[in-house]
């Protein structure tokens, strides 16, 4: 009679016991961190794929579920071009980004190239600087009238017309080409430096000379990594928004994400067309990062043989100042020469292609970034407040979900860890527009709608495992037991989180911290499809500027877009080492 | 559930742990008194690690209830499990996990800083504790100017600077060289006898094992093959794998034939048309009539000169001279006996040699 009494509240106890077992720190935090992510990545792509299946009917006024949005991208009047423009550009920069970006490393990882040492952090800087921007300054140096490349040569040197024109597929090419050519890079130049020099000396010693060497042996031993980085420049390119929304769309080459753009915000809004373009876009990319994640990115530890630190480069005789010069030209072409045209533009009242000493004038500055003088233009001092808030708190929420994820993935054994894994790689095959795309019909009726939390949100999911593998790489490289001896000194989960993995990480956490902000303060693509009047980012304010005011106002906000990051990427080089990129 | 009666201060009953679907602990029960020194010994794989892990809290167990003291630790069965944090155990690792971040005093701090004591009595804890293991010079070092035997000094230190109810070793002298690791087997031995704190200690090294432990428990495949003090697990290996495991020894399949008295008995071996039959001891629970495997360690195999008690014929086939002792080959059918023998008077290679064993450390073990 005890006994059956009693076995229930036995039975009962045992089952709370267990669910108290199961509810410490580490795995509370963990489950809710693994819900949100799921939500934040799953939710938004799960709506885009549904609402592409909804067809829009003529009027606007209904919709019935069909293929109808598929069908319409082939037989439409724009949309098949714009597919096919988007290939030639994602192909042309790639080929070009990819040229630059070995020809670079290469010459400073294992060549005598003179002052290689110093010339690096500056091949790297367009990587952080925003192509829209880019895109802006080359429009202003070579538009066929108001270029300001156009004009010198008219004047200087008396050539009659234009020596060239940006604005078209090629000017979107040459821009997107520059802009991701570090990508390559740094693909490429932490294996090159890795090598072992007796590979290469073991080839000229049967004869081959330094051409061939570098042809047959040097590159291919590095050909996962220049895939890698050709791979992740196609998809970039085929996401980008601002460079052919600048240089091509206006001109009759339209693309993917220009008419991705549209069909969100512009005259002819379809969201559901839009989703059904997005899917295009992320199927494409997903497969492609998906290829360049499963079968060439582990390939490329297995041409590194480990030691190697011999400092033995190429000694290219007196080619080595051609290299020189080839490496000045870049930095000059990429970096230098965009800047100077930007700070000349936006000192004039209008631009007309020519430098008018007497006119200078920093009204433009004003209007853009002094938001309590009457003459400021809200859209564009909007942004330099905004940006800072999202970067600033995006960067920080996103840090500690990484440092989150991160631990689950590399210290935890349980459940939703594989789920976890996969989740923070989905992002990255996704471009900002595509994500953007599903973000906006999922919450456009929800009240978060119209605030800079949709575009936080927004922001965090595209970019968060940017900050996730910083701090895996570290966390790989650190003994587990190191935070098992703290458990065994009878700390808690969240105190040895604090106190042990923490402070160990903080190099990782720094880096990936000052990286999403240089990622949050220039972006565009997820801004543009997300932003209300109220809610304009920097790269917003450009894009209004650019669309509705003046080229010199433009160019104002442009440089205060670009100083800003410039100050960012010298505390990321001051505090974070050159590894951390390489995520 | 097996019911826990012993006295032991440890006690671990019917451990259970899957990785997957492979067993790596596959039931295993040990109780140990307060004070003692046991060494969970075995090759890799074979649940020895896995098991102190279980202790330590640093895994969740499949079956089976781990107590120490008063406390149950873990027993999946009632829905308990403590956090390795409220264990109260002293741990140190195999990469002695050193906090790169802190100097050897602040690592050392640590544990008596969770515990909240006040920092005048921290200061002289851990003053006292880097005394003992001799690191006083390098208190305010950074722990990544150590060498490593020191981190493994600063390691130890931090496991029993809150003087824990258990101290427990994850192979802590294997990333040691060999010098390095003979000495410091006598200084953790020295310094546990010092603390006096209960102690677990993993490794695959049999000569620490032999060297340090009160008691050994040899393991493999999840399972206890064998438990004893060194002593007897060296002298009386109870089966084929322990023999062989723990030192070297001659292993040859037979059959015992005899069984004269319990634990005595006659053990026939056949090679090469030569049938030979040996008085020997024998491992409880071997019949007379069954399959059991010969073990005889080297040094209890004499060679001897013709009438000199020799019960086989074999033949030298190599006779290495390594100073203080000559380590020979006998051939004797398909078979080679490891034969230690002085220097002074050993066969030479090609010689005909006669060997002779004593009952007592001839071995019938289970195969």
């Amino acid at each position: 009679m005890t006994t059956e009494t009693l076995s229930p509240t036995r039975e009962r106890s045992r089952t709370s016991n267990r669910l108290r077992a199961m509810m410490t720190q580490e795995n509370l935090i963990t489950f809710v961190v693994a819900i949100i992510v799921a939500g934040a990545v799953i939710v938004p792509l799960a709506v885009l794929f549904v609402s592409s299946f909804k067809v829009l009917d003529p009027l606007g006024w209904d919709t019935a579920w069909g293929f109808g949005n598929y069908v319409e991208m082939f037989t439409d009047r724009i949309i098949p071009k714009a597919f096919i423009n988007t290939l030639i550009i994602s192909s042309g920069s790639t080929v070009l980004a990819t040229f630059l970006g070995v020809s670079l490393a290469w010459i400073n990882a294992r060549t005598n190239c003179p002052g290689r040492d110093y010339l690096e952090p500056y091949n790297l800087i367009p990587f952080f600087l925003s192509p829209f921007v880019g895109a802006i300054a080359w429009h202003n140096l070579g538009e066929p009238q108001t270029g300001l490349l156009n004009n010198l040569a008219r004047d200087v040197l008396g050539i009659e017309g234009a020596i060239m024109n940006i604005d078209n597929i090629w000017g979107v090419i040459w821009v997107t080409g520059i802009f991701f050519a570090p990508l390559v890079y740094l693909f490429v130049v932490g294996s090159l430096r890795r090598m072992d020099p007796s590979l290469e000396d073991s080839a000229r010693t049967t004869g081959a000379g330094l051409v061939r060497t570098t042809m047959t042996v040097t590159l291919p031993l590095v050909m996962p990594g220049i895939l890698s980085g050709a791979i992740i420049v196609f998809v970039t390119s085929a996401g980008e928004f601002g460079v052919p929304f600048k240089l091509s769309a206006p001109y009759g080459w339209e693309t993917l994400t220009t008419q991705i753009f549209s069909k969100a915000v512009g005259d002819d809004a379809n969201h559901y067309l839009g989703a059904a373009m997005s899917m295009a876009l992320g199927i494409i990319t997903v497969f492609l990062i998906w290829v360049q994640q499963r079968y060439i990115a582990p390939r490329s530890f297995t041409t590194v043989t480990g030691k190697g630190f011999r400092p033995n480069v190429l000694d290219l005789g007196p080619w080595k100042w051609v290299a020189f010069g080839y490496n000045l030209t870049f930095i000059a072409v990429a970096v230098v020469l965009p800047i100077v045209c930007l700070i000349i533009v936006s000192l004039h009242p209008v631009w007309t292609g020519k430098i008018v000493w007497a006119d200078l004038t920093t009204i433009n500055y004003v209007k853009t970034l002094f938001w309590w003088r009457p003459e400021a233009i809200s859209a564009a001092t909007n942004g330099i407040g905004n940006s800072l808030i999202l970067a600033f708190g995006g960067a920080s929420i996103a840090m500690v979900m990484a440092l989150v994820i991160s631990y689950m993935i590399h210290r935890t054994k349980g459940f939703g860890v594989r789920m976890l894994d996969f989740l923070s790689v989905v992002p990255i095959g996704f471009p900002g527009i595509v994500l953007a795309m599903g973000v906006l019909v999922t919450y456009i009726q929800t009240p978060i709608y119209a605030t800079l939390w949709i575009l936080m949100l927004a922001y965090i999911t595209r970019f968060f495992p940017y900050g996730q593998r910083n701090i895996s790489s570290i966390m790989l490289a650190i003994s587990e037991e190191l935070d098992q001896s703290s458990r065994m000194a009878g700390a808690s989960w969240f105190t040895t989180l604090w106190r042990i993995t923490i402070p160990l990480l903080k190099p990782g956490l720094f880096a990936g911290w000052i990286l999403l902000f240089i990622i949050f303060l220039r972006e565009l693509s997820i801004s543009i499809i997300l932003f209300t009047t109220g809610t304009e980012t920097l790269s917003v304010g450009v894009y209004y500027l650019t669309n509705f005011e003046n080229e010199p106002l433009t160019a104002a906000l442009s440089m205060a877009q670009t100083v800003l990051l410039l100050i960012a990427i010298y505390a990321f080089r001051r505090f974070a080492g050159r590894e951390a990129l390489t995520a | 559930m097996a019911v826990d009666t012993s006295g032991a201060y440890l006690q671990v009953d019917n451990l259970v742990k899957y990785f997957g679907d492979d067993k790596a602990v596959d039931g295993i029960s040990f109780g140990i008194p307060k004070g003692a020194f046991l060494t969970l010994l075995g090759p890799s794989g074979c649940g020895k690690t896995t098991t102190l892990m279980s202790i330590a809290g640093l895994h969740t167990i499949d079956g089976g209830r781990i107590r120490v003291g008063e406390t149950i630790f873990t027993s999946p069965k009632e829905g308990l499990f403590l956090p390795p944090e409220k264990r109260d155990i002293g741990m140190v690792f195999q990469s002695y996990a050193i906090w790169p971040h802190m100097t050897v005093a602040q690592n050392v701090a640590y544990p008596l800083e969770i515990r909240n004591w006040d920092q005048s009595d921290i200061d002289d804890r851990v003053a006292e504790v880097l005394e003992l293991v001799g690191l006083t010079d390098w208190a305010d070092s950074l722990a990544t100017n150590l060498s490593g035997g020191q981190q493994q000094r600063a390691s130890l230190a931090r496991a029993i600077v809150s003087k824990p109810s258990l101290l427990l070793f994850d192979e802590p002298l294997s990333n040691l060289d060999l010098k390095l690791r003979e000495q410091m087997r006598v200084e953790l031995k020295r310094i546990q006898n010092e603390v006096g704190i209960t102690s677990i200690y993993v490794t695959h090294d049999q000569s620490e094992a032999l060297v340090m432990s009160d008691e050994i428990i040899v393991m493999s495949k999840g399972k206890i093959e064998q438990r004893g003090g060194p002593v007897e697990i060296y002298s009386k290996p109870v089966n084929e794998y322990v023999s062989n495991f723990i030192g070297i020894a001659n292993l040859m399949k037979g059959k015992v034939v005899e069984v004269s008295e319990p634990g005595i008995g006659k053990f026939e071996v056949t090679q090469d048309g030569q049938t030979v039959q040996l008085p020997c001891r024998l491992t409880a629970g071997i019949a007379a009539g069954e399959d059991a495997v010969l073990s005889v360690r080297p040094e209890n195999v004499h060679a001897v000169p013709e009438g000199g008690g020799g019960v086989l014929t074999g033949e030298c086939i190599h006779a290495i001279f390594l100073g203080s002792y000559v380590d020979c080959r006998v051939k004797w059918g398909d078979f080679e006996w490891k034969v230690i023998s002085h220097p002074r008077n050993h066969p030479r290679t090609g010689e005909k040699v006669h060997l002779r064993f004593d009952a007592e450390h001839t071995l019938a073990v289970q195969p």
